[in-house]
């Protein structure tokens, strides 16, 4: 990414560099084409990060998960995009106001809406992102002669990879993630509380025009020392951190829906001991051995075996997952996604976790896309840059 | 709290014929368990979610999640690795978690089932939670009420600090910035929403164009100016220890700025409307007399968004049961009476088209003989004379 720049006030007026109506009809055309490839006619979708894929709308963020409701509908015969909003603010210009359904608390009226935006529209396989007691019923009540099905793989096949501008969209996002780290680095003196970090985090993004954070869980230690897995705890809000402790912080930020995330470990009040530097060289070696090892073909369990070969001990629960619009699948680690797939495109947050009981735990995290001619790191927080 | 939350359920589920609760949603997740999960995007809360089970016969919920420390004190042999109800290998897991616990036939209900949970489940009956979930939540407990106070009041006091940033040309995300900084500094332990500083139009057909031809609100915050003399409606809310705060205000950018007559005037029946309201709010009123007394305090028209309500509740979500004068429609209202606990979120709506209009949000516990505030925050720059 040596000579991009990142976008600032003047896009709009200068072009930017990303072409977001190209980029949302990219998205659609991938999504329809891989409807098409399952022979599903409809796709009935309620999860926030996969109604933002098909739709392309900026809808209001609140945090948390909220039980199945079809919220977006997408017509695989016409690539019409049906949306659950009451206005436009937000709404790309192509989805227009015959294509909006309003707001209901009502499940029956909700049905109807549903029902009348595919009026018409012949619809024998369903495929849907969830499923819940009162979705099903809703759903029934739209298409009641449809099969449904799990959207899962359509979603995977059109999401997973990523286009040179959703790629920009995500170095974008590690940029904001970035200068959040930078914050952060700098409030990392003793007598520092959680809650000051979590605060100097969420104004850090929110005052570069990105205030969702793709979680407030920003600042970890080593855990008790008598778990054999030595796994991170969060730094609780009320907590004080003392002088020499490590503290792991790993910001994300979201730009244009797009996350990066970048993790990296400090010592409070700025001095390494011995055993906090060769624990940190040791995590850091490890991680870069993951990152080699993120080839198109490799799996899943080629990734945990990478870590695993370089002695520091277990992966934590996560090692690599996807990220994109927000955090995707795969999600790898031991005993999960060994038979995931890496392809051309793919995008992975890994995250390297390293703890040695009287010395701490080190997390060094990096995103990083699977391309043809090898793996390349879109985050740059503390690591060579210009070419060494 | 967490004691007679749990109590709540199980006679909730005993009421309701049902022998266990399967919950993946984060709000029900915190009430069944009492584990305050940090502020996370919702892509992040389906991957890593934390899963509550409850069994009567148990000492508590079981909790399933990555972040062990979130689960409260006492919690012992009950806090389990996260679940992963996304991927097969975690979905068969919890699945044989739940036969484990429960003998065949049992009646369980989820709240939600992702497709390889549902899968793993076979031919087990899926009841829905929603049932049990509201009869045990409507009612607050009078730690509920004090959680919902204190998310409320750290809320208003970051407000404070906000106000004075509305000067021209200031952008919503600066505001978000300053008010993120200062509930994290005052002790909250979550945001719950992106905090919306929405400049309203004079008239309704100035646009956003919407679905009812009504007023468009909330509409996501961007980083637009704002101008000297925006009307703006500000609603933000935090939480403690799972618990939702609720700060709807309508403010005007300038420091000098102060509203016109007329826009005073919308103040002035907000009041009334408000007024109205809280005169027939005790135990024993149906939802139904309040949406008639606010609407014939405003002359004869409903006094509130049409995608929206009168009044909802606060509690693990921001918005829950009771809602009032929503499109549940009005035998839904009249058959929902109040009750002692009960938590409403007041938040009349007064447009005045070709002058925007006045909108501001206040919470009242319901008390056995009428209603207690648990909001209080000025509304300036409206009522200053």
């Amino acid at each position: 990414m040596s000579g991009d720049t990142d976008l600032g006030l003047l896009a709009p007026r200068d072009g930017g560099r990303v072409d977001f109506a190209e980029l949302r009809s990219q998205r659609r055309q991938r999504l329809v084409a891989s409807m098409r490839d399952d022979g599903a006619d409809l796709l009935l979708l309620g999860r926030p990060s996969n109604v933002a894929f098909a739709s392309g709308a900026r809808q209001l963020w609140t945090s948390g998960f909220r039980p199945y409701s079809p919220g977006c509908v997408v017509e695989a015969a016409t690539g019409r995009v049906h949306l659950l909003s009451t206005w436009d603010s937000g709404v790309p210009a192509e989805i227009g106001h015959e294509d909006l359904f309003g707001l209901t608390w009502n499940p029956s009226v909700y049905a109807q809406r549903l029902k009348a935006a595919v009026d018409g529209y012949a619809a024998s396989l369903v495929a849907t992102d969830g499923w819940s007691v009162a979705g099903e019923q809703i759903v029934l009540a739209a298409v009641p002669e449809a099969q449904v099905v799990d959207a899962t793989p359509i979603l995977r096949r059109a999401r997973d990879n990523k286009s040179p501008a959703e790629l920009f969209c995500i170095s974008t996002a590690a940029s904001i993630a970035e200068s959040a780290m930078s914050v952060l680095a700098a409030l990392l003196t003793p007598g520092i509380t959680g809650r000051q970090l979590q605060g100097g985090y969420a104004a850090a993004i929110a005052s570069l025009g990105a205030p969702t954070p793709p979680t407030e869980a920003v600042a970890w230690t080593a855990g008790d020392p008598a778990d054999p897995a030595g796994r991170p705890v969060r730094v609780a809000l009320d907590r004080v951190l003392r002088a020499g402790e490590l503290v792991a912080i790993n910001p994300g930020a979201f730009y244009a829906g797009y996350e990066a995330g970048v993790g990296r470990t400090f010592v409070v009040g700025g001095t390494r001991r011995t055993g906090q530097r060769e624990l940190q060289e040791r995590c850091r070696e490890a991680l870069d051995g993951v990152i080699s090892a993120c080839l198109p073909g490799a799996t899943g369990a080629d990734l945990v075996a990478a870590w695993d070969s370089a002695g520091v001990g277990p992966s934590r629960d996560v090692l690599a997952r996807g990220v994109g619009l927000g955090a995707e699948e795969p999600v790898i680690g031991p005993g999960r996604g060994s038979r995931e797939l890496l392809s051309e495109g793919m995008v992975l947050s890994l995250e390297g976790w390293a703890a040695e009981e009287g010395v701490g735990g080190v997390l060094e995290q990096d995103v990083v896309a699977v391309g043809g001619d090898g793996p390349r790191v879109l985050t740059r927080y503390g690591r060579g840059v210009g070419g060494s | 709290m967490r004691r007679e939350r749990f109590e709540k359920l199980v006679s909730a589920m005993q009421r309701e014929g049902i022998d266990g609760l399967v919950l993946l949603g984060t709000g029900a997740v915190s009430y069944a368990t009492g584990a305050a999960y940090p502020g996370c995007d919702s892509s992040r809360s389906v991957l890593d979610r934390p899963v509550a089970v409850v069994a009567p016969g148990e000492a508590g919920p079981h909790l399933f999640t990555s972040l062990p420390d979130i689960a409260p004190e006492g919690a012992d042999g009950l806090v389990h690795a996260t679940a992963s109800p996304e991927c097969d290998e975690g979905a068969a897991a919890l699945a044989e978690f739940v036969s484990d616990l429960f003998p065949a036939g049992a009646r369980i209900a989820f709240d939600d089932v992702p497709h390889p949970l549902r899968r793993s489940l076979g031919s087990r009956e899926v009841v829905a939670a929603a049932g049990v979930l509201g009869a045990a939540k409507i009612c607050k407990t009078v730690d509920e009420l004090a959680c919902i106070r204190r998310a409320q009041a750290v809320n208003e006091a970051a407000m404070l600090d906000v106000r004075p940033l509305l000067e021209p040309g200031v952008r919503q995300t600066d505001l978000t910035a300053g008010f993120v900084r200062r509930i994290f500094e005052l002790g909250v332990s979550a945001n719950c929403i992106d905090p919306i500083w929405q400049p309203m139009p004079e008239r309704l057909a100035a646009g956003p164009w919407t679905t009812h031809g009504d007023v468009a609100f909330p509409v996501g915050s961007t980083d637009a100016f704002l101008r000297y003399g925006d009307v703006v409606w500000v609603d933000t809310g935090v939480s403690y220890e799972g618990y939702a705060s609720d700060f709807g205000r309508t403010w005007i950018v300038g420091r000098d700025a102060r509203p016109t007559p007329r826009q005073e005037s919308q103040f002035q029946r907000w009041t009334e409307v408000m007024g109205a309201v809280l005169d027939c709010c005790r135990p024993g009123v149906s939802a139904l007399r309040l949406c008639r007394a606010a609407t014939e305090a405003n002359g004869g028209s409903r006094p509130w968004l049409p995608h929206f309500y009168l009044a909802h509740g606060v509690g693990t979500e921001s918005a829950e049961m009771p809602l009032i004068g929503s499109d549940l429609g009005e035998a839904f209202d009249e058959s929902l009476v109040l009750q002692p606990g009960m938590v409403l979120v007041l938040e009349p709506v007064i447009w005045d088209d070709g002058a925007a209009g006045y909108r501001s949000e206040d919470i009242y516990a319901v008390t056995d003989t009428s209603w207690t505030p648990l909001s209080s925050h000025p509304f300036d720059p409206y009522g200053i004379r």
